[in-house]
């Protein structure tokens, strides 16, 4: 369990920067010398009958195409409308005196937001804690490292590199840019789907190992989602990093892009050297902002990171570096402390938040099961907030290219977003199962949403509708 | 120098459409200009626009409506709007520079990053074997110091040598620059080295001064320099900007700072040759491979509004007399203007003549000031902007062995400069400020050593 810092702690530390920060005031002689008093979000510490109300969740996401039934918060997250006004006010702060800010504000704030991560995923170090944009970037700059110790002869060619056949896509192309191209072998490690158990993750896992030291090589890098993306399932990372540890393996890299505010966020308990994940994805950020999380080793030492975008603060440092990369837009970065409060409107707090969504999926995921007459893609204790619910066989699904028309018309037809993921049939089967939707919930959702989704497939299912009569 | 061509020899004729001329009730009056910069900061004599830019309200609305877009159905914008977007600003790039081709467009966050992916792609050639080791660099001492550390990072790792040209500052001429160029090409070249790169600033930073740049890049050509990258971060609202004229392999300037888009923005120009370019972003995400422009245009979520604002920006520019080329004519003569009121008030010296600068001019300050150091300037900088509301950069000068100097009127040497930039937003009382700050300075006889 990741051990947050208490509510009331969490608000007491806002408000007390709040205090701390400029004053509303402006002199006769026309001289601000002080910023607008920024608004606070207004609800003092929730007592049990303060927490935060469905019509007033109902209004923090107005902004959201009420159409919709967005059902897919797994790609792109949400953000809550006073968050987003809070990100203005950083905004508007950098805009009128933008040196002054740069050069008193900038820092410290984003040190004020990694230290309310550090805590968040209990980390050891504020140094091991740096934002970056997203987990697409945060890849670049491992696997970086890994080519460089490839280009210096640290690491033989031919070494390996271990990662999941269903790593995400970008990650793949950023292993294939930085890791194949400076010489480094690349194992994939196929997982099955649907998954049964955690255990077949984890012989599949050993195995893919064994082939990667075959021949004497080393494995250097295991690549290891917390949550795959597609399919979506979660895979037992502690005892993967545990095997990884054992079997000698150089660094574990743990790409959580759906980490924070979805599944259980522990640094000390994963034991990863490297782990990112969004905050724009299930904790409530603006587009966007991730951390990196660095482990320091016992000396004290810290790999020698680096971000790709060279500024003058090279050499100081990753966070240090990260904290500057140019002129840039840094509001989705410094809103994070203020994230905080909004979550705690919420019983439970983060952890509430992320039990609720796990239950609602669950029940989602059986309701539409029983209406399909189909399955999930895995057991419901190894989902958190999104599951892959299987498709009624007879619509037809068979390519990749179906499934993104068959998104298309779920889209454009019944003003449902969904993912959807194809699922090559094996041989021998008879009739699988070849598609599957992902579902996500997030705070915003309702039943009915859910009920837009098995009502429009049983539509389709009941006009007899192929995905093959769908136009190119 | 003939006016016409004062900006080191772009000539007054273009391959671009000349901006729509606007009618006269559509021009932005005086009021309208100081709305659309009402959330600055009022009180602050902002004359520092060339470091961070500046951004009208008009345009800060557009980019909410491209933020809200996203938020409001985020997927069905990635599939049918963001593309679209893109392509839309990438369009009035390439006709605003005179590119060939929207395929040789790229939007990027800024320069550094541009600056970053040049520089990876050299630092591969040198570690695949591409170049020898000890093959070179050349760049200008006083390149932005992202740009010296990211070749430290990329190149000079992996063994690739770097040669600096000291740019001569104060600069009464091109040929002082162009003449001190040649002679750090010839160190590049010695011992049968190849200079892989040139980096040429278009506008340099500090010291601030309008650089010779297309004949820069011939005599690179003449001396078989492999490619050319101008890092022009200042160019574009600053200066015209035709990169066939310039004839660059690489250009990149930001948007941000003198072309009205909101932190942050810039585009980067790759000259389509025949063979393979080999340039990627560092961010590497599923467009790996697919051509920069469109890995640039994906690099993971993010909020990509300020690179969709571009086509409102020319709306904005084009509410102005002349347009664009208008505002940058009228910076460049206010600039200007203020720059020798304030040299002929402290009795010191513009940095470089007018036809060698833009909307930023470099002016001495008095000797009696006693600015020793860095930190002297920095604490100069500090001191106008806690206690006399004046936010303009200082530069230190150090003088070399040698070197006599420049003389202000009380006869001592010339040790610092301020970089004023003059925007739309600007005032005659911005510069008067600094002006009689500075005065009461010296009156007071108050150094850099005893500043409050």
């Amino acid at each position: 369990m990741a051990s947050l810092s208490p509510p009331e702690e969490a608000a007491a530390s806002y408000h007390h920067r709040q205090s701390k920060r400029y004053s509303s005031s402006s002199s006769s002689n026309g001289v601000e010398s002080d910023f607008p008093k920024r608004p606070k979000i207004s609800h003092p510490l929730p007592q049990s009958s303060n927490f935060i109300s469905s019509s007033e969740i109902e209004s923090e996401f107005s902004h959201h195409d009420l159409v919709f039934a967005r059902i897919n918060n797994g790609s792109f997250g949400c953000c809550p409308s006073s968050i987003l006004s809070l990100q203005r006010d950083w905004q508007l702060r950098f805009l009128r005196q933008p040196d002054r800010f740069y050069f008193e504000d900038l820092k410290p704030k984003i040190s004020e937001s990694r230290t309310v991560i550090k805590r968040l995923i209990n980390a050891e170090h504020d140094d091991e804690v740096s934002i970056v944009d997203n987990a697409t970037t945060a890849a670049a700059i491992v696997l970086q490292q890994t080519a460089w110790a490839f280009r210096e002869g640290r690491f033989e060619k031919g070494d390996a590199v271990v990662m999941l056949h269903y790593a995400y896509g970008s990650v793949k192309k950023s292993v294939e840019a930085y890791v194949t191209r400076s010489g480094g072998q690349v194992i994939e490690v196929q997982l099955p789907f649907p998954v049964v158990s955690a255990d077949e993750i984890i012989d599949r896992f050993r195995n893919g190992l064994e082939s990667g030291k075959a021949n004497g090589r080393r494995v250097r890098l295991a690549l290891i989602d917390h949550v795959t993306s597609m399919p979506s399932v979660v895979i037992p990372i502690k005892e993967l990093v545990k095997i990884c540890r054992e079997e000698g393996v150089d660094q574990v890299f743990v790409d959580a892009a759906h980490g924070i505010g979805c599944v259980d966020v522990d640094m000390k308990e994963i034991g990863a050297d490297f782990y990112t994940s969004n905050l724009h994805k299930w904790f409530f950020a603006p587009p966007s902002v991730a951390f990196l999380y660095c482990r320091k080793s016992n000396n004290g030492t810290a790999p020698d990171l680096h971000h790709p975008v060279v500024s003058n603060e090279y050499g100081n440092g990753l966070a240090i570096e990260s904290s500057w990369v140019g002129t840039r837009d840094y509001s989705a970065q410094l809103v994070v402390p203020s994230i905080l409060e909004f979550v705690n409107r919420f019983e439970g707090g983060i952890d509430g938040i992320k039990k609720r969504n796990h239950e609602s999926i669950v029940e989602m995921g059986h309701m539409l099961v029983n209406s399909w007459g189909t399955q999930l893609g895995c057991p419901p204790e190894m989902c958190a907030s999104m599951i892959m619910v299987g498709l009624p066989v007879c619509l037809g699904v068979s390519s990749e290219s179906n499934v993104l028309k068959l998104r298309t018309f779920l889209r454009e037809r019944f003003s449902i977003e969904i993912p959807i993921y194809f699922r090559p049939p094996a041989d021998g089967e008879i009739d699988p199962i070849t598609g599957y939707v992902r579902i996500s919930f997030q705070v915003y959702n309702k039943p009915e949403d859910y009920h837009r989704l098995r009502d429009a497939i049983n539509e389709l299912v009941r006009d007899g509708f192929r995905c093959t009569s769908l136009s190119c | 120098m003939a006016a016409d061509e004062r900006r080191n020899g772009d000539s007054a004729s273009h391959n671009h459409r000349a901006p729509k001329k606007p009618r006269l009730a559509e021009l932005l009056t005086e009021s309208d200009i100081q709305s659309e910069f009402s959330h600055h900061q009022t009180g602050v004599a902002r004359i520092n626009n060339g470091s961070f830019g500046c951004c009208p309200g008009s345009v800060l609305d557009a980019q909410r409506e491209w933020q809200l877009r996203y938020l409001r159905q985020p997927d069905e914008f990635y599939f049918n709007g963001l593309r679209r977007g893109l392509l839309a600003s990438r369009n009035v790039i390439t006709d605003l520079i005179n590119a060939d081709h929207v395929d040789e467009v790229s939007l990027v966050d800024n320069a550094t990053t541009a600056a970053a992916i040049v520089l990876q792609k050299i630092g591969r050639c040198f570690a695949e074997g591409e170049y020898q080791k000890e093959d070179t660099v050349v760049m200008f001492h006083c390149a932005f110091q992202s740009v010296k550390k990211s070749i430290q990072a990329y190149v000079s790792r992996v063994g690739g040598s770097t040669v600096e040209v000291r740019l001569p500052f104060p600069v009464n001429s091109n040929q002082e620059i162009i003449s001190a160029f040649r002679q750090g090409l010839e160190k590049g070249r010695a011992n049968g080295r190849t200079v892989r790169l040139a980096i040429i600033d278009h506008i340099t930073s500090m010291p601030c001064v309008l650089m010779p740049v297309r004949e820069l890049v011939k005599i690179c050509r003449e001396e078989g320099v492999e490619q050319v990258f101008v890092d022009a971060a200042h160019a574009i609202g600053s200066v015209k900007v035709d990169v066939k004229e310039i004839g660059a392999d690489y250009y990149v300037s930001n948007l941000h700072k003198w072309f009205f888009c909101p932190p942050s923005v810039a585009f980067f120009y790759c000259k389509k040759h025949s063979s393979e370019s080999d340039v990627h972003h560092p961010v590497v995400s599923h467009e790996f491979g697919n051509g920069l422009p469109i890995e640039s245009a994906w690099i993971g979520t993010r909020d990509y509004s300020p690179q969709l604002v571009v086509p409102s920006v020319m709306d904005f520019v084009n509410r102005f007399e002349g347009g664009i080329e208008g505002i940058m004519n009228r910076n460049h003569d206010e600039a200007v203007r203020m720059g020798l009121m304030l040299a002929n008030a402290w009795g010191t010296n513009l940095g470089s003549p007018p036809e060698m600068c833009v909307g930023m001019v470099m002016i001495g300050l008095p000797s009696k000031l006693c600015v020793e150091s860095d930190e002297d300037a920095t604490k100069l900088r500090l001191y106008l902007r806690v206690h006399r509301s004046v936010e303009v950069p200082v530069y230190f000068l150090a003088l070399r062995d040698g070197e006599e100097g420049v003389k202000d009127k009380d006869s001592g040497i010339i040790t610092a400069y301020v970089r004023i930039s003059r925007q739309l937003y600007n005032k005659t009382e911005d510069y008067e400020r600094l002006r009689d700050a500075i005065n009461e300075l010296v009156k007071d006889q108050i150094t850099c050593q005893n500043l409050p």
